[in-house]
């Protein structure tokens, strides 16, 4: 063919072309290794002709580019427009993993004492009488002692009945000071109900140091309710009596429902019980070896699934234990 | 125990709101569960709408037989008529009287003025029930004779009142008391605490009072005394109503006067018929064995050698401080009375209310301990009541005891507990404290204890406690000074979060199952001695069985995805007293052997190890599909233990955790290119492809990174019995970019080695 008509029909393919796909195949038609320019440019001989045939390659191949661009520019702009997804629709559905309720109420308690430079101890659950009693001064015939109340594996072995056990085991392994919390299970032969199932988990604390004070105890305590339940709360401190502890004292916050007022969260008082706490009672010290005129401590044990009924509204304690996947995933 | 504030006033002079006295109370005494308002609405001027009236005329109503119609001065100067239906009472009688407009605590109007079957009725003669006094309604109040028509009601009886309902701790029996409750009171809001001091009634025509105690130990003290002619009938309104809003039933004059001493003084007392009791003795000793006696509530009660028994030396008369005997009840008939005023000790009261499963308003404060001198001060109420209520002389009187007990005297440094409390408290306000909870302070802080809390206060500490209760609410919040901390966990704790997150990032939930199970295959498994049920009886040392129970809820509750975990300890049998407490994390997944091994290998990588198993079997595995590794078992879930098919896995953490690397070493897998080929080889089906990967690895070397397998196939060319394994083969050095070559040679090498060990044909 001659070079203008070809020139002319290549510009015309080209400018016919409406897609990509199109142009292709006008660049293979024109262009291509079979082509009818690219057969004249191997048996080109002179100079001149080469060069004016180059020159026409060129000149075709920024013409077919330029309508590719163009196309596919097109095309971008047609697909934007085209392509829309409902965004309402629901995403791919990956298996998602829940930590349990309790545990990620465990969790936040051990970061918040860790954080204040406390150590976490794990403790033992089967315990001897004489550290889960005998040694944090029970009296002979506190009801706790019972059968009717705890289990008991034998004369001298029980469940633990509360998480201080470990208090002991670790002020025998170590001088003062003690920064320590434990958490985990314990025991009780309570029938179930809505509010009590006979394992249920506690958070025990244990601060003994030269120059810890009831202020100190209060001072802790008041930071631990605000961080689990809110700046905005107020704790309270009201006289107690517990075993272990001496001076006793009974942790309340502002009721975080109604904050004040009364409602059936707080039985209408605008407060909620927390748990027990106190000074550590001497005797404590005595069966394990410290100088109770040199060091003092405060300690507390709080339930952990109390913190749950309270902040999470949880309104059968059972149910934490039947472990219902659509309870589970709620949090 | 319920406290009628007007009763609590009658004990303590304070100014201060009921408010603020329940506010103190429970910050620094006793808990109060509650200020329960009772009596008539305390609207605008309404108490002052119920006055004393005296009855002047009783006529028949005219229309109505059941009726009557009273002219009643209430004071006004001129009678007012009332029509009453009730006829427990005669012309002269005080009465007391509602006016129109009134609000009276059963009715939502006010009353008013009207007719009653043609009869004008300007008022309404009162019951005990409609004034929120009692519960009878038989007839109306007829009130002694002494005040002036007109006197407001309020003086003389509770008819608008407050109740605190108070739970002492078991420390302080003395608050189960109007008389330690007002002690506080006065202590704490800076009132004039004044107990009730009646005079002691005189014997008359004076008689011996035959009591013996044999046992001292159970019963310290027995205060016994004899009324004759007493005449038995209801207590007055005054008495019944405190009782009532004490919560308390009136029954009699000589039962109500022991009850209401009792809420007085906290000591119980009990009133026996005199005549049922042979000889009119007391014998105090243990029951025999098999011995019983039917109490005042007509159980049969079948006795133990460990019960105190109150006898006339023939015969069981009293469970001794729980409940009276029904035989020697004071009665209608009752002329003579022996009033029991005594002391038990708590120990042997609780266990035997508990053996019994009786608690009584006595064993209830006996358990934990009553002061054995308040037994005098109860007696000397009650008997002084008694005389003047029930018309009785008081002709014999004794005391045994075996001594009362010394008051402790604590030395005690005001400095050591204002440095314990954490708070600047001076001395003068610490000896002002302990003096108005009835502590004696010497001048140079020797306490002695007063003997209502003997018991509880022995030692320094103790009295630094009753120096802190009225400034709880007072203390700065501080923290302490942790010189030395050291708030990290410790690498067990560490590694169980990355456990427990991993799994949770692999989509698994978390599961909290019971300790206590009902069975366990560990025919060693501990049992416990005293469970509450058969389903917990013994400590589990296994986790599975209760997370594949849980997964099944999961499925009842139409999960369609079900994925759990558990971390939690087992116990093992160790020969010692305690068993070994080992941590243990346990998986369950829906889906086969390849989802569960997905798991596992994702739980070892966060942990820096890889998963090493051999073919095992497992009592709720599959045995085709188990498999063992260091740390435990893995593998299909046995099919009839859960419907469908599902992977299950059960793991030691300390095994688990000891293989985990200290740190993990940068190794340079970027700088020179791994050279990668595949190879598939045929083998006999039952090759493990685990062991052709070892195989490959010992063949080849440090040069090979990495080989895995990913691909099976069977059939086709492959033949029968056998099998086509593709493997991902790496070949990388972290010095330099291997040659072609190199990793071809070495290749070649695992071809050679698994054509020899497996008689492997190299198929690709």
């Amino acid at each position: 063919m001659e070079p203008q008509a070809l020139e002319n029909a290549a510009l015309a393919a080209a400018g016919a072309a409406t897609s990509v796909e199109e142009i292709e195949n006008v660049r293979v038609e024109f262009l291509g290794r079979k082509s009818e320019l690219k057969l004249a440019l191997r048996e080109v001989r002179d100079r001149e002709t080469g060069m004016a045939l180059n020159a026409l390659r060129e000149r075709l191949e920024d013409a077919i580019d330029a309508r590719e661009a163009e196309l596919e520019r097109a095309e971008l702009d047609r697909r934007l427009t085209d392509e829309r997804v409902d965004v309402t629709m629901p995403g791919t559905p990956i298996r998602r993993g829940h930590l349990h309720l309790i545990t990620q109420i465990r969790r936040e308690v051990e970061d918040i004492f860790l954080g204040l430079g406390y150590t976490v101890i794990d403790g033992r659950e089967v315990e001897t009488t004489r550290y889960n009693f005998d040694a944090l001064n029970f009296p002979p015939g506190h009801p706790t002692r019972s059968p009717l109340q705890t289990l008991f594996l034998d004369d001298e072995t029980v469940l633990r009945t509360e998480t201080s056990p470990s208090q002991i085991r670790t002020m025998e392994s170590q001088e003062p000071p003690v920064y320590i919390v434990t958490l985990g299970r314990v025991y009780r032969r309570d029938t179930p109900d809505a509010t009590h199932t006979p394992t249920f988990h506690q958070v025990e604390c244990l601060a003994v140091d030269e120059g810890i004070t009831l202020g100190d105890l209060e001072g802790t305590l008041d930071y631990l309710l605000k961080a689990l339940f809110g700046e905005e709360r107020r704790s309270k401190f009201v006289t107690h009596h517990f075993p272990f502890t001496e001076p006793s004292v009974e942790a309340l916050v502002s009721c975080h429902i109604c904050d004040g007022p009364g409602c059936p969260v707080c039985r209408h008082s605008g407060w909620i019980e927390v748990g027990g706490s106190g000074m550590v009672d001497p005797n404590l010290f005595e069966f394990v070896g410290y100088d109770p005129e040199r060091y003092t401590g405060f300690a507390f044990g709080w339930g952990l699934e109390r913190i749950a009924v309270l902040r999470h509204g949880i309104p059968d304690l059972r149910e934490l234990w039947r472990n219902d996947p659509r309870l589970l995933g709620q949090f | 125990m319920r406290a009628p504030l007007s009763w609590l006033r009658e004990y303590v002079t304070v100014d201060a709101t009921v408010a603020e006295i329940a506010d103190r109370l429970f910050t620094s005494s006793v808990q109060v569960d509650a200020v329960i308002d009772v009596g008539v609405p305390d609207v605008d001027g309404n108490v002052g709408r119920f006055l004393v009236g005296r009855v002047l005329e009783i006529e028949a109503h005219p229309n109505a037989d059941r009726l009557r119609v009273c002219q009643v001065d209430v004071g006004e100067g001129h009678a007012r008529q009332i029509v009453c239906g009730a006829w427990n009472f005669e012309e002269g009688a005080t009465v007391a009287v509602a006016l129109p407009g009134a609000f009276l605590p059963i009715f939502d109007q006010p009353l008013d003025e009207r007719e009653l079957r043609g009869q004008a009725s300007r008022g309404m003669i009162l019951a005990e029930d409609e004034v929120g006094l009692g519960e009878d309604h038989a007839g109306i109040m007829v009130l002694p004779e002494g005040p002036e028509p007109g006197t407001p009601l309020v003086d003389l009886l509770p008819i608008r009142d407050q109740v605190l309902d108070v739970t002492p701790t078991v420390n302080r029996v003395d608050l189960l008391s109007m008389v330690g409750l007002a002690r506080d009171v006065a202590a704490l809001l800076g009132g004039d605490f004044h107990p009730p001091d009646p005079a002691d009634p005189e014997v008359v025509d004076g008689e011996a009072v035959d009591i013996t105690v044999e046992n001292f130990e159970g019963c310290p003290r027995y205060i016994g005394r004899v009324f004759r002619d007493v005449s038995i009938g209801p207590s007055p309104q005054w008495l019944r109503s405190r009782l009532f809003l004490a919560e308390m039933r009136a029954i009699s004059n000589v039962v109500d006067v022991t009850n209401y001493a009792m809420h007085v003084w906290g000591s119980p007392l009990h009133a026996f018929d005199r005549a049922k009791l042979a000889g009119g003795r007391i014998v105090v000793r243990r029951a025999r064995s098999g011995e019983e006696l039917r109490t005042l509530d007509g159980t049969l009660r079948r006795l133990d050698p460990d019960d105190l028994l109150i006898t006339d030396g023939e015969k069981a008369v009293a469970l001794a401080a729980i409940m009276g005997g029904e035989d020697s009840e004071v009665t209608e008939e009752t002329t003579d009375v022996l009033l029991e005023a005594a002391n038990f000790e708590p120990l042997g009261i609780l266990r035997t209310s508990e053996r019994l499963a009786l608690r009584t308003a006595g064993s209830n404060r006996w358990e934990k301990g009553v002061d054995p001198c308040v037994a005098e001060n109860a007696a000397v109420l009650a008997s002084r009541v008694l005389v003047d209520l029930a018309g009785a002389r008081m002709t014999g009187h004794v005391d045994v005891n075996d001594g009362l007990p010394e008051r402790p005297v604590v030395p005690f440094r005001p400095e050591r507990a204002a440095k314990v409390i954490g708070v600047d408290i001076s001395p003068d306000e610490q000896r002002t404290t302990l003096s108005g909870f009835g502590f004696d302070v010497s001048d140079d802080w020797h306490v002695t204890v007063p003997t209502w809390r003997a018991r509880d206060v022995t030692r320094e500490v103790d009295l630094i406690e009753e120096v802190a209760r009225p400034v709880l609410d007072r203390l700065p919040y501080t923290m302490p000074l942790r010189r030395h901390v050291q708030g990290r966990l410790d690498k067990e704790q560490r590694l169980r979060r990355v456990v427990e997150d991993t799994l949770v990032g692999a989509g698994l939930s978390e599961a909290y199952t019971w300790s206590l199970v009902a069975d366990d295959p560990d025919p060693r498994a501990i049992r416990l001695r005293n469970p509450m049920s058969s389903e917990q009886a013994i400590l589990r040392t296994t986790i599975l069985p209760g997370l594949i129970e849980a997964a099944r809820i999961g499925v009842d509750a139409g999960a369609e995805q079900v994925a759990l975990f558990e971390i939690a300890r087992v116990y093992l049998p160790s020969g010692d007293r305690l068993p070994d407490e080992h941590w243990r994390v346990a998986a369950i997944v829906m889906g086969g052997y390849g989802e569960i091994k997905g798991v596992a290998e994702t739980l070892y990588s966060a942990l820096g190890l890889e998963l090493r198993v051999e073919r095992g079997s497992h009592r709720v595995l599959h045995p085709g599909k188990a498999a063992t590794a260091e740390a435990g078992c893995l593998g299909e879930l046995y099919p009839s233990l859960l419907e469908g098919v599902w992977g299950v896995f059960e793991l030691d953490l300390e095994t688990l955790f000891a293989g985990v690397p200290e740190r993990i070493v940068y190794e340079d897998v970027i700088t020179y290119p791994a050279v990668l080929q595949d190879i598939a080889v045929a083998v006999d089906e039952d090759v493990e492809v685990g062991a052709l990967v070892d195989a490959a690895q010992e063949a080849a070397g440090t040069l090979l990174r990495e080989a895995r397998v990913f691909d099976v196939y069977r059939g086709g060319q492959v033949g029968a019995g056998r099998k086509s394994v593709a493997i991902h083969l790496a070949f990388q050095s972290p010095e330099r970019t291997l040659t072609e070559e190199e990793a071809t040679t070495a290749r070649e090498r695992i071809v050679a080695a698994l054509a020899e060990r497996f008689s492997a044909e190299l198929r690709a």
